[in-house]
């Protein structure tokens, strides 16, 4: 039999059918929007990450220190992301937890040896505080000496800076009465190590900071929010925690970022402005920002850091974390998110597949006799199976096309629930090569079991 | 004498009834010249349907040699099969056997599209016999809206399109009411007369008288007699 006339066939039978093409392409829809969306949620998420990341260098160490008043429990209120391991681990536990936990001798009654595992890192990829449970009972606040000590202690580093944030109350501008916002107090490098270009005016410079001046530079949504726009907040003077600031200019917008100080949504003033103003000497803990000239010796880094700190500081722990290993943690969480999803496409084709062979199986059982008739009239095995395969091949084919279409209908309603979504072509064609072959592969087997049919059985079927 | 179309010779069938085999046909010896009406006569399970299986290659002796216009047809692949139904022979069934989904030219240019032309040489080949058996005006119609005596005139033009060597018809009035049942044995004696070979099976004696031949088949054996004109 010709091609085209199997082919007109299968049209005749499908344009007949047309509610049980609709039902049966259902499950292929279902699968191929999933997979299209899929796609494109996972290469927004991607893009998505890359943005929150733009304004961090890969090359970035930050240095914290997280101040324990005694009496409080080993491990708890470690900075960011760290568990507090309840069992000793004693991989992670080194001879350095032991030993500083030990000459400090001030360990709580309660305490004992198990708890000192209080603190055991869980091999942490972005977090490599090091010197595992020791307790950070001494005050220590960081200063610029140590950013310096640092900066020449540590090789491969390009630069290194020292900022803090705040809270305060905030009034002027449009402001009807106080907000509070977040004030971070930077040096004069902070801009340019951390990816950030101005809209207008000038970043805080190093006399500002020297004197102590009141001067700011507002994020872009700051800016409009107290003045309506860039624009409009230069030059102008804002209160914070009463005493005006002049506006020295305002940042480009910057999206929102992944980690650290939002800069969309932060005041940024000189660093001892800051200290003398609003936080006072004893009540700030800075972080210490090293950038490393080269990417791949962030590690190495990050180790010598600790050195040379451990010299300054014997006993107290610091808080050490690289951007580098905050994306590849934020990307690997995204990869996740789109396995799990892309497993949900596929356990979706597989209930669709599983509906269109059972539909093709009652379809088989119910044009039994009409297989029984081509076959008296002579009509090949090869030509049946063809049949019911293109069949099973265009029904899927249509639910795949209606699926895409069904996914660029719905793409707006997740966007609104704020998840990105990039659509692309290459997305779309697979879903609706999956979604074929997956209506193919299932048809297969009925198909199959109608070409096989014995043609005296299948005439005489009622 | 002429030449010998149908030659089948010690044609055994049986089928399985649980652990037992039941004979249907034995030793059936079967012959059909070209261009001659033969009826089969016999009633119910008598095995008339399986030999009329065996003769329409939709079934497998299981021993004996069939011969169908000089072909090997007992030796022959499942494949061969199909393209020996498709050109060879032309069937009309008691229930018409028609595809409730395609339209009445669809269903009768199905063997020549099964045989690999295209639908518009189809139906230009198929013109003739359309005119002849006087169903025109009805090709755009679905069997379902014909009445019985129609139906089975567009199985017989499906059974003739492909210009088989022999027609097959089994029970081919056993559906139709007396008058069309009539009209349709009427159109046999005209394909008859026009030389189409013909083997018609029927457990109805009045519908046997209308062949030149009758042989009756009683407990799976055939017993010949030509009966007078």
């Amino acid at each position: 039999m010709k091609l085209t006339e199997i082919l007109k066939l299968v049209g005749l039978n499908l344009s007949q059918n047309k509610s049980k093409v609709i039902l049966t392409s259902t499950g292929i829809l279902v699968g191929s929007a999933t997979i299209m969306l899929v796609i494109a949620i996972g290469t927004g998420g991607k893009l998505e990450v890359a943005e929150q990341f733009k304004n961090l260098n890969a090359g970035a160490i930050d240095i914290s220190y997280e101040y324990q008043e005694t009496g409080r429990s080993f491990g708890g209120g470690r900075g960011g992301g760290m568990e507090q391991g309840g069992a000793m681990d004693g991989g992670s536990m080194g001879g350095n937890a032991i030993g500083g936990g030990m000459s400090r001798g001030n360990m709580p009654g309660g305490g004992g040896m198990p708890d000192m595992g209080g603190g055991g890192m869980p091999d942490g990829q972005d977090m490599t505080g090091g010197f595992g449970a020791a307790q950070n009972t001494e005050k220590i606040i960081l200063s610029t000496e140590e950013a310096d000590a640092l900066l020449e202690g540590v090789e491969g580093l390009s630069d290194a800076t020292i900022s803090y944030t705040t809270k305060s109350d905030v009034e002027g501008g449009d402001l009807e009465e106080a907000v509070s916002y977040t004030i971070a107090g930077v040096k004069e490098n902070y801009a340019q190590m951390s990816n950030l270009t101005l809209a207008i005016g000038d970043f805080i410079t190093e006399e500002n900071d020297t004197y102590k001046e009141k001067t700011c530079v507002l994020g872009y949504s700051v800016a409009k929010e107290i003045f309506g726009s860039a624009l409009d907040a230069y030059d102008e003077s804002v209160y914070i925690d009463n005493r005006p600031y002049v506006v020295n200019g305002v940042f480009a917008e910057v999206g929102t970022v992944a980690s650290g100080i939002s800069p969309d949504e932060a005041i940024f003033i000189p660093y001892e402005t800051g200290i003398k103003y609003l936080t006072g000497k004893n009540n700030v803990s800075p972080t210490i920002t090293l950038i490393a000239e080269n990417v791949n010796e962030v590690e190495t880094a990050k180790e010598q850091a600790q050195t040379v700190l451990a010299q300054i500081y014997p006993n107290a722990s610091f808080t050490v974390t690289d951007a580098g290993s905050k994306m590849e943690a934020a990307s690997r969480s995204n990869e996740t998110l789109t396995m799990l999803l892309a497993a949900m496409a596929v356990i979706v084709f597989i209930v669709g597949g599983i509906g269109i062979m059972n539909v093709l199986f009652v379809s088989v059982r119910e044009r039994t006799n009409e297989i029984g008739i081509l076959k008296a009239i002579g009509c090949s095995q090869k030509d049946i199976l063809l049949e019911f395969l293109l069949e099973a091949a265009c029904i899927s084919l249509i639910g795949a096309i209606l699926g895409v279409l069904l996914s660029l209908a719905v793409t707006p309603v997740i966007e609104q629930l704020s998840v990105r979504v990039e659509l692309s072509v290459w997305g779309g064609m697979l879903s609706l090569v999956f979604g074929c072959v997956t209506g193919t592969v299932f048809g297969f087997y009925p198909a199959w079991k109608a070409s096989k049919l014995v043609p005296v059985a299948a005439l005489n079927h009622e | 004498m002429g030449q010998k179309l149908i030659e089948m010779k010690g044609i055994n069938k049986g089928y399985k009834l649980g652990e037992e085999m039941v004979p249907v046909l034995k030793d059936v010896e079967f012959e059909v010249e070209k261009g001659e009406f033969v009826a089969i006569l016999g009633p119910s399970g008598s095995g008339k349907s399986t030999l009329m299986n065996i003769l329409g290659c939709m079934d497998t002796a299981d021993s004996g040699t069939y011969f169908l216009n000089g072909e090997a047809i007992h030796e022959m692949p499942e494949n061969r099969l199909n393209e020996i139904r498709n050109r060879e022979i032309g069937f009309i069934f008691q229930n018409y056997q028609l595809i409730p989904t395609y339209n009445i030219m669809q269903n009768i240019i199905m063997p020549l599209l099964v045989r690999g032309m295209t639908s518009a040489e189809a139906e230009e080949k198929c013109r003739k016999t359309i005119e002849l058996l006087g169903i025109s005006h009805r090709l755009k119609h679905k069997p379902n809206e014909l009445s019985g005596g129609q139906k089975q005139r567009v199985s017989i033009a499906r059974a003739l399109v492909g210009e088989p060597a022999i027609l097959l018809a089994d029970e081919p009035t056993g559906a139709l009411d007396s008058s069309s049942g009539k009209d349709v044995l009427k159109l046999f004696e005209q394909l008859h007369g026009m030389g189409n070979t013909i083997v018609m099976i029927t457990h109805d004696l009045n519908v046997a008288k209308h062949a030149q031949r009758i042989v009756h088949i009683i407990d799976g054996q055939l017993y010949t007699n030509t009966l007078p004109d």
